[in-house]
């Protein structure tokens, strides 16, 4: 069944639909309609009931209520007692009678005793009463308390004034990169595709070099990095303002702590 | 109420990286379009406006909390929102089950003061709001597990499965429950003359 070409209609429209349903005049989808808002709705459910009991008495259609239904279930009960069922087996076959699981012969038995037992022949009409009317409560939302938002940011944020504060660009950045959602395994080609124009463009190594020449580079420069840390832990304090290599991407980073009380 | 839940979904993940980047405005969205669904669900645990607000406030404190954990890929803000609210929700009515000095619960007679409607006639109206407060009555009188499964099933329409993932329970107990929940409610309602024949 197709849900989303279902119509829905309201109350007032249940009611300016009422008489066309009761005279079955309604094409067939606003029918389908008006006989769920029935179903959905306990008060219109109600007024259902009145027109067409009032219907009823107005055209003295005084049929009895499904007198062979209970003829019949009074007989198969009499002549087969075995198949009978009890109240608390009855009830605890409601939902699954209502969800159309109940199979055949459950069906059957199930379908007697709603009619022959006047202590549960009433209940499934008000379990499903009962869920419309749960529906119908549904439908009743209370609005959100009057200061209840300004507690909520107040607690959360700090602020009521939500629209003042802005997120940093670094958040932004942060986010930003998290909603690319790389891999971190992607992410290692990038990286050196990232260092190889870094060492590139940067002088450091000559577009023509072969990838072996910038290793190379890179191993020298690694090389300068570790005789500047060593300076700096035998106190020195030379600071390195030139390289030999052609880039100099190694600018003097230290002074003497010595020399600077000097 | 169908646009602005089209346009929650298409947006929630954008407001979710918003507000995990800090921006106020964002994470307002996300409490005025969730708000009103969210204290209605605790409402109906709790059966007080005030202990329901309090509980409203909790959660959208969790949910600040616990944004970093949403993942858009697992599905929209709306399910994700409402699973983690449901789930607090429960865990406090469970707790308070437990611990009913704990309970803040009002009388019952104020749901009808509490109760608006949205729209229909003043007559419906009066009568909707009785009938929406006499079914809170009528829930508040149920036993605790058979209450949150006729909340969850015929409230929050939630499917079986959904139930039994929440509550986590097998499914045969989520349907007896749900069955013997029913039953209770409709012979409640029926001494009270609401949908009695």
């Amino acid at each position: 069944m197709d849900y989303k070409d279902e119509r829905i209609i309201n109350c007032s429209e249940f009611e300016e639909l009422l008489t066309d349903y009761l005279d079955k005049t309604l094409d067939k989808q606003t029918h389908k309609a008006v006989a769920a808002h029935a179903l959905r709705c306990p008060l219109c459910h109600s007024l259902l009931n009145e027109v067409k009991d009032a219907l009823e008495v107005c055209h003295e259609l005084a049929v009895p209520r499904q007198p062979l239904t209970r003829l019949e279930a009074r007989i198969l009960t009499m002549t087969m007692p075995e198949t009978a069922m009890s109240c608390s087996e009855f009830e605890a076959h409601l939902t699954d009678y209502l969800d159309g699981f109940l199979p055949a012969a459950l069906f059957h038995r199930w379908e007697r005793h709603a009619v022959l037992c006047e202590n549960c022949t009433d209940l499934p009409g008000e379990v499903v009463r009962s869920i419309a009317a749960c529906y119908t409560y549904k439908m009743e939302e209370l609005p959100v308390p009057a200061g209840l938002h300004e507690k909520i940011l107040q607690s959360t944020i700090g602020t009521t004034e939500a629209k003042a504060v802005k997120a940093s660009w670094t958040a932004q950045f942060g986010e930003w990169i998290r909603s690319l959602s790389l891999p971190l395994p992607q992410l290692a080609p990038v990286a050196m595709i990232l260092m190889f124009a870094f060492l590139v463009f940067g002088g450091t190594a000559s577009s023509g070099s072969s990838f072996g020449a910038i290793y190379q580079k890179s191993f020298e420069l690694a090389g300068q990095t570790y005789k500047q840390g060593a300076n700096i832990v035998l106190g020195n304090g030379n600071v390195i303002e030139q390289n030999s290599g052609a880039g100099e991407p190694v600018q003097g980073i230290y002074v003497n702590q010595e020399e600077n009380k000097q | 109420m169908e646009a602005l839940k089209t346009v929650t979904e298409i947006n929630g993940a954008d407001l979710v990286r918003r507000a995990r980047a800090g921006d106020g405005a964002a994470w307002e969205e996300i409490v005025t379009n969730f708000s009103r669904r969210i204290f209605n669900l605790a409402y109906r645990f709790t059966s007080s406006a005030d202990a329901a607000e309090d509980l409203t406030q909790e959660v959208f404190i969790r949910i600040y909390k616990t944004l970093d954990q949403y993942d858009a890929k697992q599905g929209d803000l709306s399910n994700w929102l409402m699973r983690l609210a449901r789930n607090l929700i429960i865990d406090d009515y469970r707790h308070r089950q437990r611990n009913p000095q704990n309970t803040m619960a009002d009388d019952v007679e104020d749901h009808a003061y509490h109760l608006h409607s949205v729209n229909s006639s003043a007559q419906k109206e009066m009568e909707r709001r009785e009938l929406a407060a006499q079914v809170q009555e009528g829930i508040d009188k149920l036993p605790s597990d058979l209450r949150t499964c006729v909340i969850l099933r015929d409230i929050e329409e939630m499917s079986y499965q959904e139930i039994v993932d929440v509550l986590q329970i097998p499914e045969g107990t989520v349907k007896s429950r749900i069955n013997r929940g029913r039953i209770e409610l409709a012979k409640i309602l029926r001494r009270m003359r609401v949908v009695s024949v």
